[in-house]
């Protein structure tokens, strides 16, 4: 099953992870295109967050290979994780340090300098709606401005593949709006954008396609028309019920 | 660069968090008390010593043992300044970031260790500055005191690498001082028993931290202790290092 892609920026060929002797994610094949935005979907423990932390390098697959832009992502692993941003689930940050210096770490981090950093750091912090919070501690953010800080250091290098685990999380409906706009806008520019979510109305409003993961197993792939949050619900129930997709089923 | 990027952002994090300052002022504060007691008790002692030939003189008496009383500090604060270095990371979820963007593991752990000692070598610098702010006073034994520096800094930079390698293997900072510490004490008092048998030869002194230590305040330097120390730095850099790459691994 995959997504079709003339020049597909992520491959994922039979991808599986092994953990305590299950396979928490089984022969996933997934592809997609740059400008595509693919809504990971499944209920909770189906596999989306150790997919996605596979795709960004985090975690290391027990089988398959993933491909990012053409390379390997086991034989290039630092070109490779260089087309990627990431947004971890749990927006993750240095709790002593200021949104600047997160900024200007990440940006280092992938090889930015100068007056190369300060601006790619200011667009990014625009277009996560944080440049009045430069000089704030992480400490200090709340939840949804963490969430933003962490898509402002996943945006600072312009990646190719934009990976969201649950980037709404903690956000309020203006922030989450915004972030809608921002995915669609960084689609509209080119970058390939895979997000993991729970909310399938969040799916709908964004993604052009989705993945629904089962136990491991990717149970479907397709693609959605923008708004189709009914035959979306039931595509998703029947899998996360039955564990097989309607059109499997009727088969 | 990756290398640079890491330093920055521990020094960073170093710098703006209370408890490495809490630790310096401290521990400075109190090795200011011993070496005023030091100081105290040469100048009463200088007119038996001016019959003596060959009498201790300001090396021996203040300088050496004020090395040697932050040496006993050290065991307590570098294990509780290291402890956040790599268990902090994996605890926040930074560990995961880092590791996605394509850091190596080696530039993760090089850049955390190579700023916990720079942090210690201002300790040391501040410790360094008292007696020699009295040297203009008296003819110290130059070699000595850069012999006894050497000694100081190698144990430093030791405890360190022990410190790091202890907080590679844990997400819990506090089990990471704990275990930084025993190993640091064990390493050191390994040939207490041999000592108090009167054993001055054999393995277990050469394995023993503090035989190597010890002949380097006396003023002797040789490769053997200098390779000791090496040795030490360089299997806990690599532990902490393959520890990390494993983390890919294990998830």
């Amino acid at each position: 099953m995959t997504v079709a892609a003339a020049n597909p920026v992520l491959q994922l060929d039979h991808v599986g992870r092994r953990r305590a002797g299950r396979m928490v994610v089984d022969e996933v094949t997934l592809e997609l295109g740059a400008g595509q935005v693919l809504g990971l979907l499944g209920v909770n423990g189906a596999g989306k967050s150790t997919t996605l932390a596979m795709i960004v390098g985090a975690l290391q697959p027990d089988m398959g290979t993933i491909r990012i832009g053409g390379k390997d992502l086991t034989e290039e692993p630092i070109a490779t994780r260089q087309l990627v941003g990431w947004l971890p689930e749990r927006a993750p940050v240095w709790p002593e340090l200021t949104v600047a210096e997160h900024l200007a770490t990440h940006g280092r981090l992938r090889g930015l300098r100068g007056t190369a950093l300060r601006a790619a750091g200011d667009a990014a912090l625009a277009q996560a709606g944080m440049t009045e919070l430069r000089q704030r501690l992480a400490g200090a953010l709340s939840q949804g401005q963490r969430q933003r800080l962490c898509l402002a250091c996943a945006l600072l290098h312009r990646p190719a593949l934009l990976v969201l685990d649950e980037p709404a999380n903690g956000l309020d409906p203006v922030h989450a709006a915004a972030l809608k706009q921002t995915i669609r806008t960084l689609a509209q520019g080119g970058t390939a954008v895979i997000l993991s979510t729970h909310l399938l109305a969040e799916a709908t409003a964004v993604c052009d396609h989705v993945a629904i993961l089962h136990e491991g197993r990717l149970r479907h792939v397709g693609a959605i028309a923008a708004g189709d949050q009914a035959a979306l619900e039931r595509t998703f129930f029947e899998i996360a019920m039955h564990g097989a997709n309607p059109a499997a089923r009727a088969a | 660069m990756n290398f640079i990027a890491m330093l920055r952002l521990e020094l960073l994090r170093l710098r703006v968090r209370p408890f490495g300052w809490v630790l310096l002022a401290l521990g400075i504060g109190w090795l200011g008390w011993n070496f005023t007691l030091m100081v105290g008790s040469f100048l009463a002692s200088q007119v038996q010593r001016a019959g003596l030939p060959d009498s201790p003189g300001y090396v021996d008496l203040v300088a050496v043992p004020l090395l040697g009383a932050l040496a006993q500090l050290a065991f307590l604060v570098v294990p509780l300044l290291g402890m956040s270095t790599l268990a902090g990371e994996r605890r926040n979820g930074t560990l995961a970031v880092l590791l996605a963007s394509g850091v190596p593991a080696s530039r993760i752990v090089l850049g955390k260790y190579a700023a916990l000692v720079l942090w210690l070598l201002v300790w040391l610098a501040l410790t360094l500055a008292m007696p020699l702010s009295l040297a203009h006073a008296t003819s110290p034994d130059w070699g000595k005191l850069a012999a006894a520096t050497l000694g100081l800094f190698l144990m430093l930079a030791s405890l360190s690498a022990i410190a790091v390698a202890a907080s590679a293997f844990t997400s819990h900072p506090a089990l990471a001082a704990v275990v930084g510490l025993l190993v640091g004490l064990g390493l050191w008092t390994l040939n207490l028993g041999a000592q108090r048998a009167g054993i001055d030869d054999g393995a277990i002194n050469a394995i023993a931290m503090s035989t190597h230590v010890q002949n380097l305040l006396r003023g002797l330097v040789s490769s053997t202790d200098l390779l000791w120390f090496v040795l030490v730095i360089a299997a806990c850099l690599a532990l902490a290092t393959r520890r990390i790459a494993t983390d890919r691994e294990r998830g």
